[in-house]
């Protein structure tokens, strides 16, 4: 069915004003960031930059700890994400494929899990990790991070496992392969967009998170970046240029994981999501 | 003459009294401080090594925490026994972790840096309640009345001392889209801080009575108030989502005429003008009715939170060394022009008057400590420490009323009721932490 000029003036008009509203604050803290301190904080806003200077970058380099944050927020969510989604798949495999009792109240309970406010076993953690010695330690961030992260993830992925036809899972069978086998030689290609999705998911929790990083992590060397950057900006006195420029360094990651695989990201969302 | 058994004994003995001394580990303390940006903690970083050096038997090592998270994790660090020796703090944490038991007295020390130095009473008054001291002054912060000289002259305007001259000025400096003063609206601890530094100018600064009840809804707290909401009619739209940052962005760019800040010098020197003739600055305005003006303040202490002897020792040695007048200007001006002195030898110290953006400031610097000497803490006036006043703070009850009466609409009696509700009577006995001795 063909689109009125109407309905296509609509349509695009839309598009736009999506676009803008998303894409506006990201053009303006990317410009920002290499905007001369007075431009950045004028009266009236400049969208196309009238300075340019590299002055913020340079500070938020060489004068604060902020690549030693970055490292470690690349350490944190690279190992949340390999053991997110590691443990993922085959617990997904289990409760999509697998007869055992209680298998359904064990999901929802799962789900459940996902739905806890963090905040709650904060101080409980805290204990619990302070006992067993990994308080300041990246160790504690990624076995919280994969807590959290696992149940959606799990959710996620077993929705892409029951995608997958039936009919070659029982053809690997009749020749004789092992549930591992299956796992690894038949499923895992073939949801690989589903494993993409959990990985991104699982990297952005990860990169994200600053609840648990605030609290666990104690000095200064092993902080990640939301929370190293957080002290960075300062309380009474804002250095806005040191902000804009920390906010695009920070993105940067994300983006560039995006461009790899962002594709398989939707297509996985949205596979996962109808049987 | 002495037996070959004695002398071999004190020989033994003293070995191994040198023994001991050559191998003996230095004393390890820790500092948790929450000045995170990055020039603070290098500036930290000098000091500590400099002390470090200088007393080989003990080293001090600094970890950098956040204001926003230190309330949730010092009690859990101090529960798990892995909390820090030194904290820095401000009167209302202080109350917190004493209340955990971890906060151990520091009458002595005070009374001996005190003997030294000369303690700006406004700034050791939050700290001393239950007949102890319980944490050393470190510096102050105190909010002041920011102005352009040129921008007044202009609008032939003089800087105003009373509510009624200010409010004349902030509607004369209201022209060309600009605001006359730019002054908070959000739910957030500047708007309290803000609203208190006018609740102390109208007679309002106890927010407490004897028996720990709120005196909340009092004709000088509601006056206060409804003067605010008045001048926040000169202020911009967006205030209500202003912290900090806005408003003295709103001052360097000019859209403001006049704003309630501790301070402006950093960056109006780095991000406007840094035309030092031209910044004004001057205590806060007082109600009419007022003789002088009082300010709201924030006096920054450090704890000593350690039961180990040795440390305690260790840490005393440290905070007699930080506030030597030689080492102490270098640590205020890790912030310049906002981190005011406590001492009054501090006040005068060359090592805090030679750095350079306060030798360029200086008539402003020495106005922000004049205005810091009448500085009060909401919670922190009567004499007694309150337990509810924790919860004041951080639900931010002064800027919920203020938002009630400049965003909602209501007027400032029926808003200041609602406060009184929200702060229940401590109760009797247990109800308060104790008279300030």
């Amino acid at each position: 069915m063909r689109r009125t000029f109407g309905q296509s003036l609509s349509l695009y008009g839309g598009v736009l004003v999506i676009a803008l509203a998303i894409g506006l604050p990201f053009w303006w803290v990317l410009t920002g960031s290499i905007k001369l301190p007075k431009e950045i904080i004028q009266r009236v806003p400049t969208m196309v930059p009238h300075s340019f200077t590299l002055q913020h970058f340079e500070k938020l380099l060489q004068a604060s700890d902020f690549p030693i944050y970055l490292f470690n927020s690349m350490v944190v969510a690279l190992f949340s994400t390999a053991f997110t989604v590691l443990l993922a798949l085959p617990a997904a495999y289990a409760f999509f494929r697998m007869e055992f009792p209680g298998r359904n109240a064990l999901y929802k309970t799962i789900l459940l899990a996902y739905a806890f406010p963090g905040v709650v076993v904060l101080i409980p953690l805290y204990g619990l990790f302070a006992k067993v010695g990994l308080i300041d330690s990246p160790v504690a961030l990624v076995i919280v991070n994969v807590a959290f992260a696992l149940p959606f993830s799990i959710w996620m992925m077993r929705s892409f496992l029951a995608t997958v036809p039936r009919e070659i899972e029982e053809a690997a069978i009749v020749d004789g392969a092992p549930t591992t086998t299956i796992l690894v030689r038949i499923l895992m290609p073939l949801i690989a967009p589903g494993i993409a999705s959990v990985a991104i998911f699982a990297f952005i929790s990860s990169w994200t998170e600053f609840l648990f990083a605030s609290v666990l992590i104690v000095s200064d060397v092993r902080r990640t970046i939301p929370v190293g950057f957080a002290g960075i900006i300062g309380q009474y006195q804002i250095d806005w240029g040191l902000l804009l420029a920390g906010a695009t360094a920070a993105i940067i990651p994300v983006v560039a994981l995006f461009a790899l695989v962002g594709r398989w990201f939707v297509a996985g969302l949205t596979d996962g999501a109808v049987k | 003459m002495m037996g070959p058994t004695r002398f071999l004994t004190i020989a033994g003995f003293a070995a191994t009294l040198l023994a001991g001394t050559a191998y003996a580990e230095p004393v390890d303390l820790t500092v948790w401080h929450m000045e995170q940006p990055p020039h603070r903690v290098q500036r930290m970083k000098e000091l500590l090594d400099e002390f470090n050096a200088a007393h080989p038997d003990i080293q001090v090592k600094q970890e950098p925490q956040s204001w926003g998270e230190v309330y949730a994790k010092a009690p859990a660090a101090f529960a798990a026994g892995n909390g820090p020796d030194l904290l820095f703090t401000i009167p209302d944490f202080t109350t917190v972790l004493k209340g955990i038991n971890v906060v151990v007295p520091v009458d002595d020390l005070v009374k001996d840096l005190d003997s030294k130095h000369g303690f700006v009473e406004a700034t050791l008054a939050p700290y001393k309640y239950d007949d102890h001291v319980w944490a050393v002054p470190a510096y102050n912060m105190a909010i002041s009345l920011w102005y352009r000289n040129s921008v007044l002259k202009a609008a032939g305007v003089e800087v105003p001392k009373t509510w009624s001259e200010w409010q004349a000025a902030a509607e004369k400096l209201s022209t060309d889209g600009k605001s006359g003063i730019g002054l908070p609206a959000n739910k957030q601890l500047y708007t309290d801080q803000t609203v208190y530094s006018f609740m102390v100018n109208s007679g309002a600064g106890d927010l407490y009575n004897d028996d720990g009840s709120i005196a909340f809804d009092k004709p000088e707290t509601v006056k206060a108030y409804d003067f605010y909401s008045k001048l926040a009619k000169f202020s911009p739209a967006d205030n209500s989502t202003w912290t900090w940052g806005e408003a003295e962005a709103c001052f360097a760019n000019s859209s403001c005429g006049m704003i309630l800040q501790f301070g402006v010098i950093n960056t109006y020197e780095t991000q406007a003008e840094g035309d030092a003739a031209d910044l004004g600055v001057a205590p806060v305005p007082h109600a009419d009715d007022e003789s002088a003006s009082a300010t709201i303040s924030y006096s920054n202490a450090i704890m000593l939170t350690t039961k180990d002897e040795a440390k305690q020792n260790a840490a005393k040695v440290f905070l007699t060394w930080l506030l030597e007048p030689a080492n102490y200007g270098r640590f205020l001006t890790m912030e310049p022009g906002l981190f005011l002195p406590v001492t009054n030898d501090g006040a005068k110290a060359e090592s805090f008057w030679s750095d350079k953006t306060v030798t360029k400031y200086k008539s402003q610097v020495e106005t922000m400590i004049a205005n810091s000497q009448t500085g009060k803490l909401f919670g922190f006036t009567t004499g007694k420490v309150f337990p509810s006043i924790g919860a004041i703070s951080a639900q931010n009850v002064i800027a919920e009323t203020l938002q009630r009466v400049v965003v909602d609409g209501q007027s400032a009696a029926d808003a200041a009721r609602p406060g009184r509700r929200v702060c229940p009577k401590s109760p009797p006995n247990s109800g308060h932490a104790g008279e300030r001795s």
